[in-house]
């Protein structure tokens, strides 16, 4: 057991090493209301400018390290979403982003999963409606180990010293 | 205004995030925070009841609030009074779905 802990955080690091380089990211939208994708396309805007973190926008899945999917998971995308997951090269990293992505806005019933935790297994998730750029930022840097989760520790209940 | 001043002014116009947060990050549209000591079990049920998302529901006498599936709309700020406030927080991205859960106790209970 404490061998492949120990392993498993190797493995863990060089995956991370690799992934600290540059780092190719394909999106796919899974039926989402477009926000997601603007919000997504501003980081590469000159303000945000994705490129001096090292992330790179790529069409091509197998060109691509991570996969951000965006939208509730319409199920008439599922051959698609899961033809690019394949197609993405081991080791990859699946963000969902936004609220529908993490089954906040659709139900399941026939047209759509309601979540895409169902159709592929998502590495990080991501809220918002929509995301914003620094909050995407936040998950892609989080994703490849660059920046530490914060939600845990995060308080949302506040006592009345908290807000004096 | 003089456009071009600003900027030679500012220097570089790209953020710093992550090594500093914009000042106008506090005003994006986020999950709420409460405050814990004003909050009641009749503002909680219509709390739950306000949110489009599904976001805010209650549990064992707590509000749970999902912070995955908050769409940070602010219905519930609208309806809260002081006792909702925007909690200000964009870096909630998470490994684990069921940390973005969070349970809210209603009133104070010490």
């Amino acid at each position: 057991m404490n061998e492949e802990q120990r392993l498993a955080g190797e493995l863990k690091e060089r995956t991370y090493r690799l992934f600290g380089r540059s780092l190719h990211i394909r999106t796919f939208d899974s039926g989402s209301c477009a926000v997601c994708e603007s919000e997504i396309r501003l980081l590469s805007s000159p303000y945000y400018d994705l490129h001096r973190l090292g992330f790179f926008f790529t069409p091509a899945p197998r060109h691509a390290d991570l996969l951000l999917v965006s939208g509730p998971g319409v199920r008439a995308a599922d051959t698609a979403l899961l033809k690019t997951l394949e197609a993405i090269p081991e080791p990859r990293i699946v963000l969902a982003v936004g609220a529908c992505a993490l089954g906040g806005v659709f139900a399941e019933d026939e047209l759509v999963h309601g979540r895409v935790d169902e159709v592929v297994p998502v590495d990080v998730y991501v809220p918002g409606c929509p995301p914003s750029p620094l909050a995407l930022l936040h998950g892609l840097l989080v994703a490849v180990g660059r920046l530490e989760e914060k939600v845990e520790v995060l308080r949302f209940d506040l006592r009345e010293e908290a807000t004096a | 205004m003089l456009w071009f001043l600003r900027g030679i002014r500012r220097g570089v116009v790209t953020t710093r995030y992550p090594r500093a947060r914009d000042s106008w990050a506090e005003q994006l549209p986020t999950p709420p925070a409460f405050r814990v000591d004003l909050l009641t079990p009749e503002l909680a049920a219509r709390l739950a009841d306000v949110c489009a998302s599904g976001a805010l529901r209650l549990q064992n006498g707590d509000l749970l609030l999902d912070l995955g599936s908050c769409t940070g709309c602010g219905d519930c700020v609208a309806v809260g009074g002081e006792a909702v406030v925007p909690s200000g927080e964009f870096e909630l991205a998470s490994r684990d779905r069921a940390a973005l859960v969070k349970r809210i106790p209603i009133g104070e209970r010490r």
